[in-house]
């Protein structure tokens, strides 16, 4: 008989909570980039906010509305009242689903996230969430992450939109 | 199937399935109000690399997490009291069973031990009265799984516990725990399933929920097993056999149509031959029978064993004499993958005379005991008899 007390996966957390911190930014530097992300926020409630994380101790990613304009907040959860936590029901899921071996749809599929909160306003935020990897990601990898590829987009909204994001999200204006 | 004698069917544990399925363990647990697993397996039935990787599971959830890997084929109600003094003195609140048979049936009373709060786990006997739910208890089946895990029984020491509340609220399986490391393992898990589950299939008594729980174990097993036998390194294969074997424990929780499983459970009991083997040999003289008696229930065997195009291709009068070749064919397969490590008959299985006189007692005292043992004669047992 013998007792364990349960370690840590210091090297999953540090990739999932830089991959969280840095779609935040992105999602704020797109809602000022992209029209279809204007759209979805501007039907979103004002002071709307929702966080994306995992399950039991993050980390987590909390974005919302502030005056009218999108903001990343951080990390921590207790920094405002959340209206939707998006959760991943592990680390290993949430590694699983932000290193791009599953689909949002698929892990869904697969019983590793949970909504608490409003299901519409969830699903405006899985078409964020979309959008901002089309913009970050190459087609290839992209193609793994969302459910559908944007092929119709023109060539122009790509580069002008990558353009805009990724320096926003690096200047973090 | 008649809908209006009504019907009762039992089922009530959740089954999380998959890729990484462990990994939601902890989440699981905070669902069941459980924060202080005590893990109750053994190191050579399981295996540590099992136990290493249920305990990798837990990463980062912060729980402190018990684990107990002494059971042994030979544990009594002293290993149960034994656990259950750890279990209270750790202040434990939920069990985890890693592994299969034996592990799963001291976890099963252990769970009864400290949900009725006895003051001695030796005191505990069948007759004990089971009237409300017990505690949290999660299984977790390995390749060594019988498919009695899931079930409404325990057996220790020869005592059989029965009560619905025995079966477990959580079952995980996990393609890293399902491969075998033999495929003799797979096919015994698989043969013990089929039977149990083909049993109730085509049960006269059936209800709807009982038919497609047994309908899907019979297709998992009759795709997969041979494919999981061969290349056992294959996770689809052995994860759907391993869905299977867990719900022909539902299965057999639930009818009273159980001849194969009560033989094979004789000859676990009385020589420790698995009952898969037993189950796997009895099945063709099981099925002659049922085919003189009503063919047109061996019949409906053809859907779930060939598949849809193969059942709605055949005549009616042609679908019993299919299902019970496409049987045939099925378990050569797997005895010709095997090449002899599965005996086929009672004397190739080596049991001695006296042994086999035991195993006749026992078996004339079961209701339907003079069938019983014209199913063995016609297996071999005759030949030891003499």
């Amino acid at each position: 008989m013998r007792e364990i007390h349960a370690g840590g996966k210091p090297l999953k957390k540090a990739y999932v909570a830089i991959f969280l911190w840095f779609t935040g930014r992105a999602i704020q530097a797109a809602a000022k980039v992209d029209k279809e992300v204007q759209k979805e926020f501007a039907a979103l409630p004002d002071d709307f906010t929702f966080a994306l994380g995992c399950l039991p101790n993050g980390p987590w990613m909390v974005v919302g509305k502030e005056k009218g304009k999108v903001k990343y907040f951080g990390g921590n959860l207790k920094c405002r009242p959340v209206h939707l936590r998006l959760v991943i029901k592990s680390l290993d899921a949430a590694f699983l689903i932000l290193s791009f071996q599953e689909s949002t749809a698929l892990a869904t599929t697969r019983n590793r996230l949970m909504t608490d909160g409003e299901v519409p306003y969830a699903l405006s935020v899985i078409r964020i969430l979309d959008i901002v990897e089309v913009y970050l990601l190459p087609k290839l990898i992209a193609s793994l992450a969302v459910k559908r590829y944007p092929s119709w987009w023109s060539f122009s909204r790509k580069l002008a939109g990558r353009v805009g994001v990724y320096t926003r999200t690096l200047l973090g204006f | 199937m008649n809908l209006t004698n009504g019907f009762a069917f039992t089922c009530p544990f959740k089954t999380n399935s998959g890729n990484k399925a462990l990994e939601h363990l902890p989440v699981e647990l905070a669902g069941l109000n459980a924060f202080k697993p005590l893990i109750i397996t053994s190191r050579e039935l399981a295996g540590p690399k099992a136990i290493g990787t249920l305990i990798n599971a837990f990463g980062d959830s912060g729980m402190t997490i018990g684990v107990f890997d002494d059971v042994t084929e030979t544990a009594d109600l002293n290993v149960v009291e034994q656990i259950r003094e750890i279990f209270l003195k750790g202040q434990y609140d939920v069990i985890i069973a890693l592994g299969g048979g034996i592990i799963v049936d001291v976890a099963k009373i252990l769970n009864l031990a400290v949900s009725l709060k006895v003051a001695d786990a030796r005191q505990l006997s069948p007759a004990t009265a089971i009237r409300d739910p017990l505690g949290p208890f999660v299984v977790i089946p390995t390749a060594a799984a019988t498919g009695m895990e899931t079930s409404k029984y325990a057996v220790l020491s020869g005592k059989i516990f029965t009560s619905v509340h025995l079966m477990p609220g959580l079952v995980v399986l996990d393609p890293r725990l399902t491969r075998a490391k033999d495929g003799k393992t797979v096919a015994e898990a698989g043969f013990a399933a089929f039977g149990r589950t083909l049993e109730a299939y085509i049960a006269p008594d059936k209800n709807p929920f009982m038919d497609a729980y047994a309908f899907t174990a019979l297709r998992f097993i009759r795709e997969n097993l041979a494919s999981a036998v061969n290349k056992r390194c294959n996770k689809k294969e052995s994860l759907a056999v391993a869905n299977a074997v867990a719900m022909s424990g539902c299965v057999i929780s639930n009818t009273d149509q159980n001849m194969l499983h009560r033989l094979g459970q004789v000859f676990q009991n009385t020589v420790h031959v698995h009952p898969g083997i037993i189950i796997g040999m009895c099945l063709h003289p099981f099925l002659d029978d049922c085919m003189k008696k009503d063919s047109s229930r061996i019949a409906s065997l053809l859907l779930p064993l060939a598949g849809d195009d193969k059942y709605a291709a055949m005549p009616e009068a042609g679908r019993a004499g299919d299902a019970l070749r496409d049987l045939c064919e099925f378990s050569y397969e797997i005895y010709r993958s095997l090449k002899g490590k599965i005996p086929r008959t009672i004397t190739e299985a080596g049991i001695q005379q006296y042994l086999m006189k035991d195993i006749f007692d026992i078996i004339n005292q079961e209701p339907d005991g003079a069938y019983l043992r014209t199913v063995i004669d016609r297996v071999g047992g005759s030949s030891i008899k003499a």
